[in-house]
């Protein structure tokens, strides 16, 4: 890549990022530009990802090779898109109910072994091993034990949750309430480590190798604001006096 | 008919349902063949699944674009947004790199693409900060466990959260890394088991419904 589509490149990340940071000031042009540009990009790199992925060397290079079975799934592909032709759209089930019983038998060694047993294998392991354990590790083992109890219990509808069981249940909503504060804090920092890199990018961009690419256009759309609300001010007052 | 559109397609969810499940604990050749071809398959057919998506996306923007209707200039994005990607990626053949460095679709996947995705969810950042005013204010002694652990676990991941921290909070010893350490090992591990093993016994459940054709709304009507 020459210094050139380089240059061209920062232009273009500095203004689609510009734009879509925009929405925070207000709904505008620019940002639905770069909205459906992210939609038909995130489609095209989809598609080629499938294209170089699985139908050119899981479909098509077999088929090459006189693999005849790989039209098996490919027919059950196909009878998907027949959902746009209502008339014959219940061949799609064909695609679908393959696809459904395959998940559907997956899915319950796969929930048995990693969601189920390995969860309460993980809570009662460590109260085996106690008598090895030192006193903070005991009382975490117990603790996790205690909770994971209280949250089932929450979630067990079978009787009606009164006395001890409605206690036991409201010990399991701080449990929860703990998970779901850890998870927010967590997600925060995530979304916010992005904006960082997108804040080091433009600045990156703001440097004289990329021509100014930053602040060119954030001066430029601060202008289109202020053109646009000057502009859209006197239409008001216009249609006020009329 | 009833038999092409509704028994054939329920009696594959029933074998291909079954031979996964009983394929997953026999331990044969000839179950781990199967389990290999019928990934293989399944690649396949959510491959195609996708172009389902695709399809519909273009018919509806091609519609809008016919129609004119209010905004359909944009639409005209979303193919420029798709030849962008495609056509580097023909190009290339699918390589973002080659012996003479970036290539068109790196180039594309870098400044458009990765742009575009990574400044859409930076902006859910500020969104995120409005809800978590309204989320923080305390209302209740379960609210207050929400906000504490959540405030935890933001200070402690920020230099001048752990600066605060040692300054305040310094006295007892316990750095907020500890303290975080212990909040995500016990506490929210209790919680998460909780909900992990809910949702493992729905998932089954609801798996097994669809392979025995109790839960078929997946078919549509007709």
């Amino acid at each position: 890549m020459s210094e050139t589509w380089m240059i061209a490149g920062a232009w273009l990340a500095a203004g689609l990022t510009v734009f879509l940071f925009s929405f925070l000031y207000k709904d505008n042009p620019f940002f639905k530009i770069a909205e459906h540009l992210y939609l038909g990009a995130g489609m095209g790199w989809w598609f080629q990802v499938y294209l170089y992925n699985i139908w050119e060397p899981k479909v098509w290079k077999p088929l090459l090779n006189y693999d005849w079975t790989v039209l098996i799934p490919s027919i059950l592909g196909l009878s998907l898109v027949t959902q746009f032709i209502p008339r014959i759209s219940w061949i799609s089930r064909y695609g679908f109910t393959f696809m459904m019983g395959y998940g559907a038998g997956l899915a319950i060694p796969a929930g048995l072994s990693t969601d189920f047993i390995t969860q309460i294998g993980g809570t009662i392991k460590p109260l085996s091993a106690m008598a090895s354990s030192t006193p903070p590790a005991i009382f975490n083992s117990l603790l996790v034990a205690f909770g994971v109890i209280c949250v089932l219990f929450y979630f067990f509808f079978s009787v009606e949750h009164k006395g001890a069981v409605k206690r036991v249940s409201n010990m399991g909503i701080y449990f929860l309430m703990i998970y779901f504060g850890a998870a927010f804090g967590n997600t925060v920092m995530a979304r916010f480590s992005l904006l960082y890199g997108r804040f080091d990018d433009l600045y990156t961009f703001s440097a004289g190798q990329y021509l100014y690419a930053t602040q060119f256009i954030i001066v430029g759309m601060i202008i289109y604001f202020a053109l646009h609300g000057f502009l859209t001010k006197g239409k008001k007052e216009a249609e006020a006096a009329h | 008919m009833k038999l092409i559109k509704k028994q054939i397609p329920l009696a594959i969810v029933l074998v291909f349902g079954v031979l996964t499940l009983v394929s997953y604990y026999v331990p044969h050749k000839l179950s781990v063949d199967y389990i290999e071809t019928m990934n293989k398959w399944e690649n396949i057919v959510a491959a195609f699944a996708f172009l389902l998506g695709l399809v519909s996306l273009f018919f509806s923007h091609y519609y809008k674009i016919k129609r004119k209707a209010d905004g359909w200039g944009y639409s005209l994005f979303v193919y420029v947004g798709f030849l962008a990607m495609v056509i580097p990626a023909f190009i290339w053949h699918g390589k973002q790199t080659s012996e003479l460095g970036m290539t068109s679709l790196g180039w594309a996947f870098r400044y458009i693409y990765n742009a575009l995705s990574a400044s859409m969810f930076a902006v859910l950042a500020f969104y995120i900060v409005s809800t978590a005013y309204r989320s923080f204010r305390i209302k209740s002694a379960q609210a207050f466990v929400l906000f504490v652990a959540a405030f935890i676990l933001i200070l402690g991941k920020v230099p001048l959260g752990q600066i605060i921290w040692d300054s305040v909070l310094g006295w007892t010893g316990q750095g907020v890394d500890q303290v975080i350490e212990w909040i995500m090992g016990v506490p929210a591990v209790a919680g998460k088991r909780g909900i992990m093993i809910g949702i493992a016994i729905g998932a089954i459940v609801t798996s097994f419904k669809i392979i025995f054709g109790i839960e078929k709304q997946y078919m549509g009507k007709d």
